[in-house]
């Protein structure tokens, strides 16, 4: 139970987006129109090849071009630069490629020019040699391949120290979790076994802003303006490369024009920087939308599951075999390797688990956390896996579901006691929204008509912190000063109500400061659905604390007394002499209690500070003559804990079940040895209109013990189900199992034929 | 991006003149929607951009011609095709591609010179003018030409224009009591390039189709008319049978490419299905 009381109106009412009407009317900060005096742009010089010794670099013809300030490549960023390898978990990617490069688009040089056309068309000039490797693209080719993408891994953060220095593999990471007793003894004992393999596929993110970065040398120190999902994490690291105190490296972050994992950790951040040191002016990279394509996706994977039944239809055991396709630098996939992971086995009481997921390295784009941080494809292999095992033992799969589902006080495979039933609501809600057990239409003729769902559970982030600072005016307003960045998730909106609530004062009374590392203090990131239940913390914390120093000053000038109504601003005149003034209240807010994974089997009594948990029901229309697959609708159910802003809930329940539903229909990055073939919209197909379908979204009455006020997050709760959900139904249309996504009618239509025992050909 | 230059001609003899078919940096732009694409993604940099807009007024205008033919200017918008009562009374059919076609701000801007011009396979309006028999006037140094909309494409990205020949309008000869229909089938999202389009006219007498004109577009390099499905329904009254046969035929006899938008064995099997049902909807169209 929560025991935050609610008084005001601030929380639980959907208070419209402050920053809705500068955003139609084009007035908000996005730094793609930031033009600072005596700017220079920078254009990248992309490496043509997947994996080759980088001979030699002719920058000569690109330097005399007239208009060309600067031309830089590694060799340059060493000079402010001298280790210049960036990451979040390893130090393993280059600012600009250093005697090698990985993948097709890798930044190889760096053109500098006040005009940005100039700059472009230099970087057709360098000539850059190169000596051919063998590449490799595929995870599960990466594993016994002869050639590495990585001569010798370089781990950055202490945790995973125990991989230092490992050679001759492509290995990134190898988490495992080991649950109960040996899962082959298991398998021997159970009555059925099953086993399957699923894919999906690299895809993109493609915020509508694409990344963008200004760096500005301000004498002693370096001021960074960025879209950026992680300012802390920006200062913390370029300090670090250049060897310089934090303190002298400013990060400021306006609005995003999207996020979704894209924009986290360093993504222009230290070229640009080193660029406008060496430059000594400001420099600006706004990377094209086809850039972006070449710079950071979501992870493809290959996963393999198998599970033990007993007779009464109950999973006894479960083995999972994840391979991550990481593309050519860590980044964050280590974590997702770890944190997705951590999962596989879904959200079943299952005895004895064994889990491996690997992040491998391939010559690729970097792939790194998009929204759901993994559990999407992992949701689409279980959940596939969970409906074959139910059709093939003939249970309804709901009926197989709740035998089988975690209930509240069950031990998840991680060791950690689950503290609630919302699992159990979420099945039974998301089976309700499409009315499964009652009669259906299942279409006639060359239309068929389908249903189905899936479930999937989440930690979160952990351990992770986030600060803030809460300032009270002599007027009784409030500044909140914290480094989440809005990305348009609405949590500039959720944390005033939060400051409001807690100061019993209008949300429009609070301002939001946004994230700019000279005034707000730490935060890990925005990330993972962290902030609301983070940094909503943080921001009640910090405003009881301002509170509390309030209520102090109060008293210190005898304006406590009970039934006292003195205003506040007579309090500050009272010890100023004049009603000015602040009190200042801080917080700094870790979840307690976590402990880490033992790293052999990933047991902890406590691995997060909450759970996730989301479900969503489909139901389909599939022309069997194309193979074709209608969305008819859309069922989310998710657990959002106590909702602070219930219409800034559901828009994001139904705007990342939108995401994913795109990328399981429609997006997929296409390669051609290593080239991104398909790197613009009108190619890469994102949804319009017409491509939704009618969304209902159901959010459970929850609350979450330590959450500030009940709430916790919910930016990718609606992410989870709706491939697998999709796929289900796909099954209980036609009876075909798609094992790959996207499911595009090809997929659907070959999936027809080969149970017709008639295959299409295969060009 | 290199800076290029813009000419603004009055006419359309003008503009020819400001070509040169030994350079291919120098284009003209109608609606710019297509070029855009492809100087945004790198594929052409010109060196000058010859824009139709200020051309005369002839060009952005269409009507039923005294012979019983109807014309469109070169520089007629999709949306003027679109919203023209008379073509569609004209040729129903047109009105019917328009809202398949790429989206409002798109169709606001591109020609109908363009749409034939840019020779991209996958388009939806060749294969329909194909279909009605529709013929390309051209203006060049040489003077005029008369080019059946059949005989246009040459190829991926190709026409038979010369280099500095341009579209100066496009003929549709009378229609009379031809049915009509256009299916368009997209394989990624709904709105989409098409990834194979059918069209289809033909004059019922009774129940007899006579005069079929079966054009499948973007399977291929260039619209194609199939003559050994047309053969199959040429004076035979459209029974399941004779559809069924119609969709085998042109699904056996049309060469399909294979892309991002599917393989060649699942594009035939479209082409089947989509003609088959491009059959029904004419034999089901009330006159
Ligand atoms: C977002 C988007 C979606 C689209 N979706 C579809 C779709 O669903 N279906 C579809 O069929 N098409 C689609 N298209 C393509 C669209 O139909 C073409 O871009 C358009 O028809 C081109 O016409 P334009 O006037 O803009 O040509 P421009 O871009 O101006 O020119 C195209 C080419 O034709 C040449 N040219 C122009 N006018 C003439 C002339 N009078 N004589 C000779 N040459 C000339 C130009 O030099 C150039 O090479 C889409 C385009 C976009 C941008």
């Amino acid at each position: 139970m929560n025991d935050q009381a609610i008084q005001s109106q601030a929380v639980g009412a959907s208070h419209p987006r402050r920053e809705a009407r500068q955003k139609v009317t084009g007035r908000v900060e996005y730094i793609h129109n930031l033009r600072l005096p005596n700017m220079l742009y920078g254009k990248i010089c992309r490496s043509t090849v997947a994996h080759a010794k980088i001979v030699s670099i002719d920058t000569s013809e690109a330097e005399a071009y007239p208009g060309v300030e600067l031309v830089l490549t590694g060799e340059d960023i060493r000079k402010v630069m001298p280790d210049p390898y960036f990451g979040v978990m390893f130090h393993d990617q280059p600012v600009l490629a250093l005697d090698k490069v990985r993948y097709v688009g890798e930044p190889v040089a760096i053109v500098l020019s006040k005009d940005s056309n100039i700059a472009d068309d230099a970087c057709a000039m360098i000539d850059v040699q190169y000596e051919e490797l063998e590449p490799v693209f595929d995870e599960l080719e990466a594993l016994g391949a002869s050639t590495f993408v990585h001569e010798e891994l370089k781990p950055g953060i202490p945790e995973i120290s125990f991989l230092k220095g490992v050679r001759d593999t492509n290995v990134g990471f190898p988490y495992q979790l080991r649950h109960g007793n040996d899962v082959d003894a298991a398998f021997e004992a159970a009555e059925h076994v099953f086993e399957h393999e699923f894919r999906t596929h690299p895809s993109a993110h493609v915020p509508l802003e694409p990344p963008v970065t200004v760096a500005e040398p301000t004498g002693e120190g370096l001021t960074i303006h960025t879209a950026n999902q992680s300012p802390s994490f920006v200062s913390y690291e370029i300090s670090r490369l250049l060897g310089w105190p934090q303190s002298k490296v400013r990060t400021r972050v306006p609005f995003l024009g999207g996020g979704f994992g894209a924009k986290l950790w360093i993504r222009l951040e230290a070229l640009v920087a080193a660029a406008a040191l060496l430059a000594k002016r400001p420099v600006k990279v706004s990377l094209s939308m086809e850039e972006q394509f070449y710079t950071i996706t979501k992870h493809g994977a290959t996963l393999k599951i198998k599970s033990g039944v007993d007779k009464d239809g109950k999973i006894i055991a479960r083995k999972c075999n994840v391979f991550w396709n990481g593309g050519a630098y860590a980044d964050i996939g280590p974590a997702v390797a770890f944190h997705a992971g951590m999962t596989a086995a879904g959200p079943y009481d299952i005895a004895d688990v064994a889990i491996d997921s690997l992040s491998v390295y391939t010559n690729r784009p970097v792939a790194g956390a998009m929204r759901g941080f993994g559990h999407p494809q992992l949701i689409w292999a279980y959940e596939n896996h969970t409906d074959m095992m139910a059709h093939e033992l003939g249970i309804d799969p709901l009926e197989f579901r709740r035998r089988n589902i975690l209930r509240e006080g069950a031990e998840h495979a991680t060791g950690t006691k689950l503290n609630t039933s919302a699992v159990e609501q979420v099945l039974e809600r998301v089976a309700a929204g499409v009315d499964w057990g009652k009669p259906f239409d299942k279409g006639e003729g060359t239309i068929k008509r389908g249903r189905g769902f899936a479930i999937g559970i989440k930690a979160s982030i952990a351990p992770s912190t986030s600060e803030a600072i809460v300032r009270i005016s002599s007027d009784g307003s409030a500044t909140l000063y914290c480094s989440s960045v809005d990305m348009g998730q609405g949590s500039d909106t959720a944390h005033a109500q939060i400051v409001a609530e807690v100061l019993d004062i209008p949300v429009e009374r609070v301002h939001v400061v946004h994230p700019d590392t000279d005034v707000t203090p730490y935060d890990t990131g925005t990330l993972g659905s962290r902030s609301l239940y983070h940094m909503g913390n943080a921001a009640r914390l910090a405003a009881l604390d301002a509170k509390d120093k309030l209520d102090q000053l109060a008293k210190e000038v005898g304006a406590a007394e009970p039934g006292s109504n003195v205003p506040i601003w007579e309090i500050f005149a009272r010890k100023n002499g004049m009603p000015v003034g602040n009190v200042v209240g801080t917080a700094s807010f870790t979840p307690p209690g976590h402990v880490p994974p033992d790293p052999m089997t990933g047991q902890s009594p406590d691995i997060t500070p909450y759970w996730m948990f989301g479900g969503t029901a489909a139901e389909v229309e599939i022309d069997t003559e194309t193979g074709r697959v209608t969305i008819v609708k859309l069922v989310n159910v998710a657990d959002a804990g106590k909702l602070i802003n219930p219409k800034i809930v559901e828009h994001q329940i139904s705007g990342a079940s939108i995401m994913q539903l795109g990328q399981t229909m429609q997006e997929k990055v296409h390669f051609d040895f290593g080239q991104v073939t398909n790197a613009s919209f009108a190619d890469y197909k994102i949804p319009s209109m017409l491509d939704i379908p009618e969304i209902v979204n159901d959010l459970l009455d929850s609350e979450e013990a330590e959450g500030p006020f009940g709430a916790k997050g919910a930016g990718e709760t609606g992410s989870f189900c709706v491939s697998s959900a999709v796929a289900n139904a796909v099954f209980d249309a036609v009876g075909v199992r798609v094992h790959e996504m996207p499911i595009t009618g090809e997929t659907v239509y070959r999936a027809l034929r080969e149970a017709a025992n008639d295959p299409l050909g295969e060009d | 991006m290199t800076p290029f230059e813009i000419a603004m001609p009055t006419s359309l003899r003008e503009a020819t003149g400001l070509l040169d078919p030994e350079d291919p940096t120098i284009r003209v732009m109608s609606g710019g929607t297509a070029l855009m694409l492809m100087m945004k993604t790198d594929v052409f940099h010109p060196t000058r951009l010859i824009s139709l807009r200020k051309i005369e007024e002839t060009a952005s205008q269409m009507g039923l011609l005294p012979d019983g033919r109807f014309r469109i200017g070169g520089m007629c918008t999709l949306a003027q095709m679109e919203h023209n009562d008379d073509l569609a009374a004209f040729a129903p059919v047109i009105r019917q591609t328009m809202r398949m076609l790429a989206n409002v701000r798109v169709r606001n801007v591109a020609t109908i010179g363009g749409a034939l011009s840019h020779g991209d396979p996958h388009m939806d309006l060749p294969p329909v003018l194909v279909a009605l028999d529709a013929i390309a006037v051209t203006e060049g140094p040489e003077g005029s030409r008369e080019i059946p909309v059949a005989e246009l494409h040459a190829g991926y990205y190709e026409t038979v224009l010369n280099g500095d020949e341009l579209i100066r309008e496009v003929i549709i000869p009378a229609q009379d009591a031809r049915r009509m229909t256009y299916l368009k089938c997209t394989t990624r999202a709904v709105k989409d390039w098409p990834a194979l389009g059918v069209a289809l006219t033909g004059v019922f007498e009774g129940d007899t189709l006579e005069d079929p004109r079966l054009v499948i577009g973007s399977v291929a390099e260039t619209p194609i008319r199939v003559d050994e499905a047309e053969t199959v329904i040429k004076g035979r009254s459209l029974t399941d049978k004779v559809i069924r046969e119609a969709g085998e035929a042109a699904s056996a006899n049309v060469e399909t490419i294979p892309d991002e938008l599917g393989s060649a064995a699942y594009k035939s099997q479209l082409v089947r299905v989509y003609v088959e049902r491009a059959l029904r909807a004419v034999a089901n169209q009330t006159v």
